[in-house]
């Protein structure tokens, strides 16, 4: 099968309409990503993603929205990992809370509901079945995500380079991380739609990781996090529709590839972050 | 008449929420003064500036501090593998001013800028924080600090892996802080260099000693302060020389 040109697929309006989440769910996920990756909540974004799962299974056999679904238990997921981790979620409790979900939303979807081929699409994401509401979503997402950046960025920054001393420079850390946590449970709902619940990480967590691989700055780095995100779901959007499958597994293999390729070049030049200079 | 203390403790104890891991704080501390806090891993030093930043409030009595600490913790506590350069660092104690949630200012660049002159670093701003050397590192912390403005600060055994040269170097910078009036609280584990201080604090779960270094490194002192960890070169009529022999924990 010979690859689609390109303005074809920009004439068909699922296209373009896939394309727009697309392009605001990397802003979404490039900007968040960052704090995602410097505050080390790899583990917790991809968790949330996935623990929405039973509540999509719920929702679709009940004909409840499965963006409320989601949106409900994305952050009651969010909230009971920062409490029971105290502050910020430890590994073991999302593990915890993401296992006990998984579990949950299997036996909800095969012996329950008997939801059959509808869950793979909230496991994997669709291209052709997004709609306004899905990009509406989106957009607040993105603008969420810019917003909290703007006028949270500094304090994620300092409370992560030095937590000891986010006190003593009078910053609001609790309030602050929780706000990122939740900003990462709103953005992860809303690439639901199109990545599916298993696969949040591929715009969320690897965009950022790549970025991280080059960038010299936080503003450099959260740049080439949303400039990845949107290289790495674009072509993933042009070559689901090309081989017609599912567009959260293909972006998710063409982010792990680039991630790959970039960290190899790299070590065969080492960031100069690793080799502190001699005392002087 | 007698200025004012900065920095007082009454009766004041500290703990994480069962018993106390330090108590018996009674000490007062006057502008400009220089603190040594001597005392073993585990004797309190950390849970005393958790108290003094206010991460910890008293289990008992009073502990007061005059404006907000400035807190310089231990380079390895810090995130080395941040994107940041030394001036982004510099310019966290900008925060300290309380508008966090607007973009640092043309002026708190002047300020985080002058601040690394006045640690002798202004030619390495741009350089990433984790590329420099600790002492270095050590340095960009107290520029944090000085753009912070506080008149008190916290420094968290900053000599801990610094060479000779560039521990010479900051305490010489020390001595200047004090001499303009800021007051210092330097946790330390030499016992040597605590003689250079005003002041000595001895911790070990609990206030042993609290007075000028003639007074709080006595043999008696630094006995009851580290207990099997220290051993006592000599003494006689002279100052006591004495080394610790304990491991920092990491």
């Amino acid at each position: 099968m010979s690859p689609p040109s390109l303005f074809d697929l920009l004439e068909l309006p699922v296209f373009r309409t896939a394309a727009l989440e697309i392009g605001l769910l990397a802003i979404a996920g490039g900007l968040l990503g960052t704090w995602i990756v410097l505050r080390r909540l790899a583990f917790f974004a991809h968790a949330t993603g996935t623990a929405t799962f039973p509540g999509l299974v719920v929702a679709e056999a009940a004909g409840v929205s499965p963006r409320l679904a989601a949106l409900v238990v994305g952050l009651g997921f969010a909230g009971s990992v920062e409490r029971a981790g105290a502050r910020r979620p430890t590994d073991a409790v999302t593990a915890l809370a993401l296992v006990a979900a998984l579990g949950i939303g299997v036996v909800l979807a095969s012996d329950v509901f008997e939801s059959g081929a509808a869950v793979d699409r909230l496991l994997f994401g669709t291209a052709i079945g997004l709609g306004g509401a899905d990009v509406a979503f989106s957009a607040v997402a993105a603008a969420f995500a810019a917003a909290g950046t703007v006028t949270l960025g500094r304090a994620w920054t300092a409370t992560g380079f030095d937590p000891g001393a986010s006190t003593a420079l009078g910053l609001p850390a609790r309030h602050s991380d929780r706000a990122l946590l939740v900003l990462v449970a709103l953005a992860a709902v809303a690439s639901l739609p199109a990545v599916g619940a298993l696969l949040v990480a591929a715009l969320f967590v690897t965009p950022a990781a790549t970025a991280r691989l080059f960038a010299r700055s936080v503003t450099g780095l959260l740049a080439g996090s949303v400039v990845v995100a949107a290289a790495v779901g674009g072509a993933g959007l042009y070559t689901s529709f090309w081989l017609d499958l599912p567009p959260g597994p293909v972006v998710a293999v063409m982010g792990a590839v680039a991630y790959a390729s970039c960290a190899a070049a790299t070590t065969v030049r080492p960031p100069t972050a690793l080799r502190p200079r001699e005392a002087r | 008449m007698t200025a004012a203390p900065v920095v007082l403790a009454s009766g004041a104890a500290l703990g994480y929420g069962g018993d106390p891991v330090l108590e018996d704080l009674d000490f007062a501390v006057p502008a400009g003064t220089s603190v040594c806090v001597l005392g073993p891993n585990g004797g309190g030093k950390t849970t005393l500036f958790a108290g003094l930043v206010g991460a910890l409030a008293p289990t008992a009595g009073e502990l007061e501090v005059q404006g907000r600490p400035a807190y310089v913790a231990q380079t390895d506590r810090t995130r080395l593998d941040f994107p940041v350069s030394a001036l982004d660092v510099a310019l966290m104690g900008s925060l300290a001013g309380g508008r966090w949630w607007l973009p640092a200012s043309r002026a708190d660049r002047r300020a985080a800028s002058l601040s690394l002159e006045r640690v002798g670093l202004e030619s390495e701003s741009g350089t990433r924080f984790g590329e420099l050397s600790g002492g270095q590192r050590q340095r960009v912390l107290i520029a944090r600090a000085l753009v912070q403005d506080a008149r008190v600060l916290l420094l968290d055994e900053p000599l801990g892996g610094v060479d000779p040269a560039s521990a010479e170097g900051i305490e010489g910078l020390f001595s200047a802080l004090r001499d303009e009036g800021r007051t210092l609280l330097v946790s330390t584990h030499d016992v040597q260099s605590a003689r250079a201080f005003d002041v000595v604090l001895c911790l070990n779960r609990r206030q042993v000693a609290f007075g000028p270094p003639d007074e709080a490194l006595g043999r008696d002192i630094l006995e009851a302060t580290y207990g099997s960890e220290i051993v006592v070169l000599d003494g006689g009529d002279g100052p006591v020389r004495a080394v610790t022999v304990q491991h920092h924990e990491h």
